[in-house]
């Protein structure tokens, strides 16, 4: 009875739910590297810029108490995203991920928020507050908002370059390279977790058990486990071989542009603007 | 010409197998010399360039590097190990080890930061290496997303920036595909009258002859013989029972007879490859 | 689950920074001290590592699946600190280039799942563990605790921070900015999904790993003990003085909060599921579904309604149940240190 066809996209065993899993992370940084690539308006802004205004958009967006600023927010975050040439497509889902998953949350709040009742639902004799209302409205929005400005860098930005950048907030010089290096070891990992589920794959007939894929799965983090702790003393001498002595040391590659210049000043007055009025 | 390695019976033991990884290993290195290290799995190969680098240290007999000891204590020095890390190079054998960087940019440029160099020679000597290994267009480049030919570059890019005398090659042509076995082969052919001294531990028979004037065969963690490649390639006994090679046994006109069968390298030692 | 930006105030967000900065400074000494130069490679393979466990998805008894933290098992097998920086680096990766968790979320997520699910977990399995030996069954069981509980506080700890959003942060008419539900509506809400579900994938991936690395290679069990040998044996005998500092810092937050919280002021008031359901003459409070309310009924907070009976201020006796609640912790893991360092002398004289 496995594999039903109305289970949707997700059907399938774990294996392969897990495989897909998978392989959509590795197809998503290499999609983002691709539009990364592409000619948009933001693509041609230096990393830590975008860094600092997204942030600064976020917490706009976070810090708001008023409804019309954050809508003024979304709008500044549509706009970014069609300049930028991200598909509509590549962003509909995030939105629609993000209105179910906050959906739910904020949903009986609109029951739940005392406040002036705004209508009754027929039937079940609940009150629509408007404070809930609101309140709603204003998670949902914030979250989406939020969550569209991230997926603004990381598409327009090459990973390693977001993570360079970081160090211009903050983020020590050490934990910038452990990103790098994690980053660079997620992409072998998923690679090898995917090759063991796929050599297991071809070797189940049926249906696997739930007790058989929890032991898989033990099993396939046990292997990932022990490869890890080998890799790392592996790595660990051939960083030393290339002189390697604790410190690290990166390169500041990042070099301001004229477009920058135009884009630091703009961002800054939407920045500012957007939180003077979204106090009041 | 000077030696620049001289090991002095060598032992070095794993902690948890009885049998030691290497044992009264003496040989020594000379300066421009291109020596290859033959053996099977297991025979000890890789540890002894391990040794060699300075990254494992024997349990008992000594090595001597540029004349000067090498041990866990004199590399504690900063002034002593950069100069040593900077003169001898080392390509491991699975470059998903050897390539730690998230861009290829990252992992040629490793080795001179770590020197303190100053940022226009890096960014010189970047470009300079990129451009000689052919493999500009892979600057931005994630490790994830280069073939094995390519990552093979990129590892050799991220030790020749150096511009080290010394260069340890760990079976640099095994899990490659032919061409890239070509390219590599061509660089250690092209070695040969530069000046470098270049360490390769294979088991890749074939290209011995071409990359090295001197050979060692290792079994079971100890040196079984010495000589030059043509000499040794022609011993097809010892060859034999080094596991190198193996026996073929066939039926012709109904004549049983066996015969050495070369093995070209595609088995993985000290591979921790995830 | 991972806190997504819109949820937290700003304030509450740098809050959790602050609150993590202290573990995150103290880990990373403590690491560098112990691992020195193997530092890097390890924690960037480990936090790889631990980013991948994220996405495993696991059919759980009951039919519904969940996915693992990993926190819990990275507290076995690689000692507290070490978890604590690579799981936090694996939920920064997840946050910005996953969108899973929000960015000024970062701190209140790595909070909640890098330092008490580490911790809890750290502490739950020492404790259950005791000195049974390293392949023994009660290692698996140790460990599949630590998983459930590991995660549970995390989800607590979450819940908490959901529900003071709306005791401080209101608009002018008292509508909830951020995360709308009190304390008795996002407590029981969020803990029977991991009591329930969440919890059972941790205790699976945890106790199955450990199962698995018993038989199949035994020495990773003994990483935070031997690979880190200083970190292990100075932690108990140290436990005291050496963490003295970290409770202090603490401690001196605690007293800040509440002085913060005070001063924010105008919290709307208490609201419960109850209160929602008494409607005052003006009609102007809605009625609860009657489904939160059964929620509410589960969760039986050990002091009524978050309020301490004999103080007249609500708002007073919501602070002082929070502060009680973090002392309750603290005081347990000190005790549990304690008690976990005396059994390791006794047994170290015993066995000479």
């Amino acid at each position: 009875m496995g594999g039903e066809a109305h289970h949707g996209k997700r059907r399938g065993n774990f294996i392969q739910r897990t495989i897909d899993a998978l392989a959509e992370t590795l197809e998503r940084s290499l999609y983002a590297e691709q539009l990364a690539e592409g000619g948009g308006l933001l693509q041609r802004l230096d990393p830590r810029v975008k860094l600092v205004a997204m942030l600064g958009f976020i917490i706009c967006a976070a810090a708001s108490r008023n409804l019309p600023v954050v809508v003024a927010i979304a709008v500044v975050a549509l706009g970014l995203a069609l300049v930028s040439r991200i598909p509509f497509r590549s962003l509909m889902p995030v939105w629609i991920g993000m209105f179910i998953f906050s959906g739910l949350i904020a949903g009986p709040a609109i029951f739940l928020t005392p406040g002036p009742s705004l209508a009754t639902v027929p039937w079940l004799g609940w009150q629509v507050s408007s404070y809930g209302v609101r309140s709603a409205t204003l998670l949902i929005l914030r979250s989406e908002v939020s969550i569209t400005f991230s997926v603004i860098l990381v598409m327009t930005t090459p990973w390693i370059q977001v993570m360079k950048a970081m160090r211009v907030v903050g983020v020590p010089t050490t934990v910038v390279v452990i990103l790098g290096m994690t980053y660079r070891y997620i992409f072998l990992m998923l690679q090898s977790a995917s090759d063991m589920f796929e050599a297991r794959q071809s070797r189940v007939i049926g249906k696997l058990s739930n007790a058989d894929a929890r032991r898989l799965a033990s099993a396939t983090v046990g292997v990932l486990l022990s490869k890890s702790f080998q890799l790392s003393n592996d790595v660990y001498l051939a960083m030393q071989s290339r002189g390697f002595r604790g410190e690290v040391y990166t390169l500041d590659e990042f070099r301001l542009g004229r477009n920058d210049y135009i884009a630091i000043p703009i961002a800054l007055v939407i920045i500012v603007s957007g939180i003077w009025f979204g106090y009041v | 010409m000077d030696a620049i390695f001289t090991l002095d019976n060598i032992r070095y033991d794993y902690a948890n197998t009885a049998q030691p990884a290497l044992r009264d290993v003496s040989m020594s290195i000379l300066r421009g010399q291109r020596v290859a290290i033959m053996g099977a799995n297991g025979s000890g190969k890789s540890t002894l360039l391990r040794i060699l680098d300075g990254l494992y240290f024997p349990k008992s007999g000594t090595v001597t590097a540029f004349g000067e000891p090498l041990d866990e204590h004199h590399l504690m020095e900063d002034a002593y190990a950069h100069a040593f890390r900077r003169r001898v190079a080392f390509v491991f054998q699975n470059p998903d080890v050897q390539l730690f960087n998230p861009t290829v940019y990252d992992e040629v440029a490793f080795g001179p930061l770590q020197m303190r160099w100053d940022k226009q020679k890096i960014a010189r000597a970047v470009a300079d290496t990129l451009d000689m290994l052919e493999i500009t267009h892979l600057r931005d480049r994630a490790p994830h997303r280069l073939s094995g030919g390519e990552k093979k570059r990129v590892a050799i890019a991220s030790v020749l920036i150096l511009d080290p005398e010394v260069i340890l090659l760990d079976e640099p042509t095994a899990a490659l595909d032919p061409k890239s076995q070509s390219m590599v082969v061509d660089f250690l052919v092209g070695w040969a009258n530069s000046g470098k001294t270049i360490v390769t531990a294979t088991h890749d028979l074939d290209t011995v002859p071409d990359i090295a004037d001197d050979a060692y065969i290792f079994q079971h963690g100890a040196i079984v013989a010495h000589d030059t490649p043509a000499n040794l390639l022609r011993n097809h006994e010892l060859l034999l029972a080094a596991n190198l090679v193996h026996a073929h046994h066939h039926h012709h006109d109904g004549v049983p007879h066996s015969h050495p069968h070369f093995h070209l390298g595609h088995a993985h030692e000290h591979s921790s490859g995830i | 689950m991972h806190i997504p930006d819109g949820y937290l105030s700003p304030s509450t967000c740098a809050a959790m920074f602050a609150a993590s900065t202290p573990f995150w400074y103290v880990a990373s000494a403590r690491i560098k001290k112990t691992l020195s130069m193997r530092m890097v490679p390890l924690l960037s393979v480990f936090a790889a590592f631990s980013f991948i466990i994220m996405m495993f998805n696991l059919p759980l008894p009951g039919g519904t699946t969940g996915h693992a933290t990993g926190a819990a098992l990275a507290a076995i097998v690689l000692g507290p600190w070490a978890a604590v920086i690579s799981v936090s680096i694996a939920l920064i990766i997840q946050a910005v280039f996953f969108g899973d968790g929000g960015i000024l979320a970062i701190g209140a997520n790595c909070f909640t799942i890098a330092i008490v699910g580490v911790f809890v977990a750290h502490y739950t399995n020492r404790i259950v563990a005791g000195n049974s030996a390293v392949d023994s069954s009660r290692r698996v069981i140790a460990a599949g605790i630590a998983g459930y509980l590991s995660i549970n506080a995390a989800a607590f700890a979450t819940a908490v921070l959901f529900g003071i959003q709306p005791m401080y942060f209101t608009d002018s008419n008292g509508a909830p900015l951020y995360a709308p539900y009190p304390l008795d509506i996002a407590i029981p809400a969020m803990m029977i999904g991991h009591i329930g579900i969440a919890g059972f994938a941790e205790l699976i991936v945890t106790a199955g790993v450990i199962g698995y690395l018993q038989k199949n290679d035994i020495s990773l069990l003994s990483i935070a003990q031997t690979g880190v040998p200083a970190a292990a044996n100075a932690a108990v005998a140290s436990g005291w003085q050496g963490a003295r500092r970290m409770w202090l810092v603490i401690a001196t937050l605690l007293v800040l909060t509440p002085l913060g919280l005070i001063a924010a002021g105008t919290a709307w008031g208490e609201w419960g599921a109850e209160e929602l359901v008494a409607l005052d003459g003006g009609q102007t409070i809605t009625a609860a579904p009657t489904g939160l309310l059964q929620y509410a009924a589960i969760w039986e907070a050990p002091v009524p309604d978050y309020a301490v009976s004999f103080l007249s201020s609500e708002q007073l006796g919501y602070i002082l149940s929070g502060v009680m609640g973090v002392g309750l912790i603290i005081f347990t893991m000190l005790v549990s240190t304690y008690i976990a360092a005396r059994f390791t002398r006794r047994n170290e004289h015993s066995n000479p």
